[in-house]
């Protein structure tokens, strides 16, 4: 069991209200800890006290969102599984976190794995589940351990088990550990994986929720989501929609990387500017340069300009300009930085993320790679500009049987919206004044 | 029965059509003839969506295209093929695909008949406008001695995987890596076992899989095809016997869903080569010398009339339903008494009268199978049993000495017997639980020959009494059937006889023989010790009809004719009655098989013409390109 006396993952020192309002604590991966700021009362409280449909109720009370990426309503997601009917339903955990810039479940698990598991106890009363499954990135050694470590320590002081609390409600949670590829994190991709197949996306519907794990009612939600019920379930909904805005309550954790001084996660309450959260929390630009691009969500949400900092976090200011809350994973480029090669780098990604399985993301990802290439190697010409275009409509539009081809095609549509500059100048004279202007 | 399936209204391109709920909106295109085209969808697979070529604009619907194959129809839906949405679409995903395709048609077996080519003339963009160089993978590829892959052409459509997930059940084929490197492999990339792998070649929507045996012989459009029955085994199965030049070029499959579904198996499919083998036998012989038929087939008779018992005739497993009815005519006069063997036979008697069809074990709610892993005996029979476990819910309940290849399925009950048992081991499983529901269909067979045939029908016939169950005995030879309602076969072996014909490859012809008569297609060993040997046709040149191990009859309709001096089977054994003494003027075999119905009932379909071959579905129109 390895030791994680200090907080990891940030250089942030500031304790949100929410998510990580116990940060901070030491040895708070310890059940001993975490119970003496108040850890599995929630559970004790929803077990003990509740229904589980006013669990439910308490969820949808609070208007929170799925924090993965889609941003769904979980409350109504829940209330999409069909009544129990004696056969095995299931809660999985999409902790494949392995959007480009994120890393905040992996802050979560790793510093606070209670608050986790307490999440899951509670999801599993509430859709009536005796299993739970943990699909855990394969490259996340130090969180499985410290997961694992408390699903040990909450067994045996009788959290879950046979008789959780004394009641006769069985459950038990599961790690498997996942199979290293982008693609498993797709809510029905992950489920092929976890059913020992290819991490292929299934066709929807039908969805998770009727017919997911092993042919089963599954629900299936991001670490967060589910580290956010402890607090909701304490405090009740009402309290959380107090938090962020009228349709996007609560806080978020939110990871920024790349050019800011103070790269890390930090909790911020939805509604609040970008600016803050990169400029205040983050330690903003490097002296002497100005943010110039920013994805406000992992690289799969549209990107942004500098100019569109002051962009509230919530999700509906975010689709006003064109883009979405995704994983909240905040990248950010200066004025160093070529637009058209930060797209060629995220295209080689989609590329070789993409699983095969239907014809445009598999075709496409590849092609719009091997145009960059020609075009950043000066040899573009005006037709390329045509090309990316048709790469592009046959991306996205949701033609693709899930999102990373939609992704994929964002990328090479919002940076040639907002940087169509860039792109002729690449193209139609084959220079690059950025990465000139770097060099100088 | 259950209430019918409520119907659904809905248009396509603005024509109306009423289809049962659940139908997915491209087989409701197809009925009103507007082609939605698609690669990874086949109506006998499972929809997955991944091509993603049948992109359609719904009304109500999302503002983006969606796919035809994966969504049902909807009362009051307006689906759009000719949108410009919605051809964009699909133009774009046909040059997605073109992208890395080798465009070698010229030189691809699938040209002429690839539905690649066919939709990006009728669906996609008029030039292409990829600059960059293709993927390139190594190719050919054998994947078995009788399948090669091309992975340039592949469009990962996932048809023969999910084949073979689905329908086969066999684990043997797959997809390696992933992205625009994905390819089709076989397992640890070792040759294709499987009896049922030749359907991936009629699966592959492009030339990525292609014959080794048709290979680079003929274009589709050379060819000429018949719409025939499989000759291999009992099953009957339907195929397209294809014709080039007075040769047979290839076979695949004709779908009868009350039969095959769609699907025949590699014997049929492949063992059709000696067809034009410059070895066949063509001119018979007397003494090994060139002699007229007249002169053979008197010489033959004058060898084998009134020998009584001492007599054996061989007949193949696939002699037609006439020519046994003609040999059952000097059986009964000129050569009674005659000892009758057939070639690969098993030794279950005549069928009985609850016979369960193919098409009903769909339906049943447990399948027994007894003393056969179907698979060998019966292969499309096989298939039909999976299907049925996996698409229908039907339990499973195998007895046999050893686990058969079913077993690997979950949920199917085994039942072991000690070798030479399996009659005692079905009567003791009146009481099983998964019997007492109906419909129950027991399947049985003689354990390739290791089994008493007749004890294991009676146990069989009695269980299904006591259970109320239908059965179907799994005949091996083609037209066993055929040939018990005749009521010739007496014998096993031919061992005592002095005089012997043998038709086809007899199983032993004994030493010491004082006359032999062969009529084969092939120079055997034995031929050496005949007198006489005459030259016989194939079941690519022979009319006639078989009786399926259900009892149903099919007519062969010969692509090829026989060259001369070769002569059909019927009229050889008509000119043979001749010389024996025996009247008989017909003309053609029509004749043949009205008079066989009027003198044994249980054959009177011979009489019944076939049903006249369906005409060809109008070419569906689809959208213009854009």
């Amino acid at each position: 069991m390895p030791a994680a006396t200090e907080l990891r993952g940030s250089h942030g020192k500031a304790a949100g209200p929410v998510l990580t309002k116990d940060f901070g604590t030491a040895d708070l991966h310890k059940l001993g800890v975490y119970e003496k700021v108040g850890g599995y009362q929630a559970w004790r409280k929803a077990l003990t006290t509740m229904q589980p449909a006013e669990v439910t109720g308490e969820v949808k009370a609070s208007g929170l969102r799925g924090r993965g990426g889609a941003g769904f309503p979980t409350g109504t997601k829940w209330g999409f599984l069909p009544p129990p009917d004696g056969g095995p339903r299931y809660v999985v955990v999409n902790a494949d976190e392995s959007e480009p810039g994120t890393a905040k479940d992996r802050y979560l698990m790793e510093n606070h794995p209670h608050q986790l598991v307490e999440g899951i106890l509670i999801a599993c009363y509430a859709i009536q589940a005796h299993h739970a499954w943990i699909y855990i990135r394969g490259e996340y050694d130090l969180q499985h351990d410290m997961i694992a470590a408390a699903i040990a320590e909450a067994r045996a002081a009788g959290y879950l088990g046979e008789q959780p609390l004394g009641k006769d409600f069985p459950i038990d949670i599961h790690l498997y550990r996942g199979h290293g590829a982008y693609i498993c994190g797709e809510e029905t991709a992950l489920l092929e994986s976890l059913e020992g197949k290819r991490a292929q996306p299934r066709s929807r519907p039908p969805f998770p929720a009727v017919k997911g794990a092993w042919g089963r009612p599954t629900l299936l939600n991001n670490v967060e989501t589910l580290s956010t019920l402890p607090w909701i379930i304490s405090n009740g909904g009402a309290a959380y929609a107090k938090f962020g805005t009228e349709k996007s309550p609560g806080t978020r954790l939110f990871t920024v990387s790349g050019d800011v001084q103070r790269p890390g996660n930090y909790e911020m309450e939805l509604g609040k500017p970008f600016s803050h959260l990169i400029n205040d929390l983050a330690g903003g630009p490097f002296p002497g340069h100005s943010i110039k691009v920013w994805w406000p969500g992992g690289c799969s949400a549209p990107v942004l300009t500098g100019e569109m900092l002051e962009t509230p976090s919530d999700m509906e200011s975010l689709a006003a300009v064109g883009s979405m809350g995704g994983s909240g994973g905040v990248i950010v480029a200066d004025d160093r930085r070529c637009v058209v090669r930060c797209a060629y780098r995220l295209l080689q990604f989609y590329a070789h993320e993409s699983c095969g399985k239907c014809t445009p993301c598999r075709v496409g990802g590849d092609w719009a790679v091997r145009t960059y290439e020609r075009v950043l190697e000066g040899e573009g010409t005006a037709a390329d500009l045509a090309t990316f275009d048709r790469i592009q409509t046959g991306l996205a539009a949701g033609r693709c049987l899930c999102g990373l081809g939609d992704s994929a095609g964002w990328v090479i549509q919002w940076t040639m919206e907002r940087f169509r500059d860039e792109y002729e100048e690449h193209i139609l004279h084959h220079t690059c004044s950025v990465e000139a202007g770097a060099r100088a | 029965m259950p209430d019918p399936t409520p119907q659904v209204s809905l248009t396509i391109d603005g024509r109306p059509v009423t289809v049962p709920k659940g139908t997915l909106i491209v087989e409701a295109a197809k009925l009103i003839g507007v082609e939605i085209p698609v690669f990874c969808y086949h109506h006998k697979l499972d929809p997955v969506g991944a091509c993603r070529l049948c992109l359609v604009e719904l009304s109500p619907g999302p503002p983006r295209a969606q796919t035809a194959c994966t969504t049902p129809v909807a009362e009051g839906m307006a689906v759009r093929v000719t949108s410009p949405m919605a051809v964009k679409s699909r133009a774009d995903i046909l040059e997605f695909e073109l992208t890395n395709h080798p465009l070698d048609c010229p030189v691809c077996d699938k040209g002429g008949e690839c539905p690649l080519q066919d939709f990006t003339y009728r669906h996609g963009y008029p030039v292409s406008r990829v600059q960059e160089a293709r993927l390139h993978f190594a190719k050919p590829l054998p994947i078995s001695d009788r399948i090669a892959l091309d992975r340039e052409r592949c469009v990962l459509c996932y048809r023969c995987t999910r084949y073979y997930d689905e329908v086969a059940w066999e684990q043997e084929l797959t997809t390696n890596q992933r992205g625009v490197q994905s390819y089709i492999a076989t397992q640890f990339d070792q040759p294709l076992q499987s009896v049922f792998s030749g359907n991936i070649i009629d699966l592959c929507p492009v030339g990525a899989l292609t014959s080794r045996v048709w290979r680079f012989q003929s274009r589709p459009w050379d060819m000429d095809h018949t719409a025939s029955i499989c000759s291999r085994c009992a099953v009957g199965c339907n195929v397209n016997l294809w014709e080039r030049r007075g040769e047979l070029m290839r076979v695949t499959a004709r779908e009868n869903d009350e039969i095959d579904d769609g699907w025949i198996c590699d014997r049929g499919r492949f063992e059709y080569t000696h067809v034009n083998s410059p070895e066949r036998l063509t001119q018979p012989l007397v003494q090994r010398r060139p002699a007229a038929w007249e002169g053979a087939l008197s010489r033959i008779a004058a060898g084998i009339k009134g020998r009584g018992p001492r007599l054996g005739v061989s007949i193949p497993a696939d002699i037609t339903n006439e020519e046994a009815f003609l040999l059952a005519r000097l059986l009964n006069g000129p050569l009674r008494g005659a000892r009758v063997v057939m070639q690969g036979r098993t030794s279950l008697p005549a069928p009985p009268l609850n016979q369960l069809a193919i098409k009903d074990l769909d339906g049943c709610h447990t399948i027994l199978v007894v003393a056969s892993d179907v698979r060998a005996d019966a292969p499309i029979v096989n298939l039909r049993v999976k299907k049925a476990v996996a698409k229908s819910g039907a339990r499973l309940l195998t007895v046999n000495p050893e686990l058969i290849d079913f077993d690997r399925h979950p949920g199917v009950e085994h039942v072991a017997y000690e070798p030479g048992h399996a009659a005692a081991a079905v009567r003791k499983l009146f009481d099983h639980p998964l019997l007492q529901q109906g419909p129950v269909g027991i399947l049985y067979g003689d354990s390739a020959g290791s089994e008493d045939g007749a004890a294991i029908a009676t146990a069989v016939a009695w269980l299904a009494k006591e259970i109320g169950a239908k059965v179907m005995p799994l005949y091996r030879a083609t037209n066993e059937r055929g040939v018990l309602a005749f009521g010739i076969l007496n014998g096993d072996s031919l061992d005592g006889c002095e005089y012997v014909l043998t038709w086809g490859q007899a199983l032993a012809v004994p030493k010491g023989v004082r006359f032999l008569a062969c009529w084969d297609d092939f120079a055997r060993p034995y031929h050496d010790r005949a007198q006489v040997v005459i030259p016989a046709t194939t079941f690519a040149e022979d009319q006639g009809s078989y009786t399926n191990l259900e009892g149903r009859v099919q007519f062969l309709v010969p692509p090829l004719q026989p060259r001369p001096p070769l002569r059909q089977g019927w009229e050889v054994l008509q000119d043979l009655g001749l010389a024996l003494g025996l009247a008989s003027d017909y003309l053609g075999i029509f004749q043949v098989q009205r008079d066989a119905a009027a003198a044994y009932p249980a054959q009177a379909a011979l009489a019944v013409p076939p049903a006249p071959a369906p005409t060809a579905a109008p070419v569906a129109m689809g959208a213009a390109r854009p």
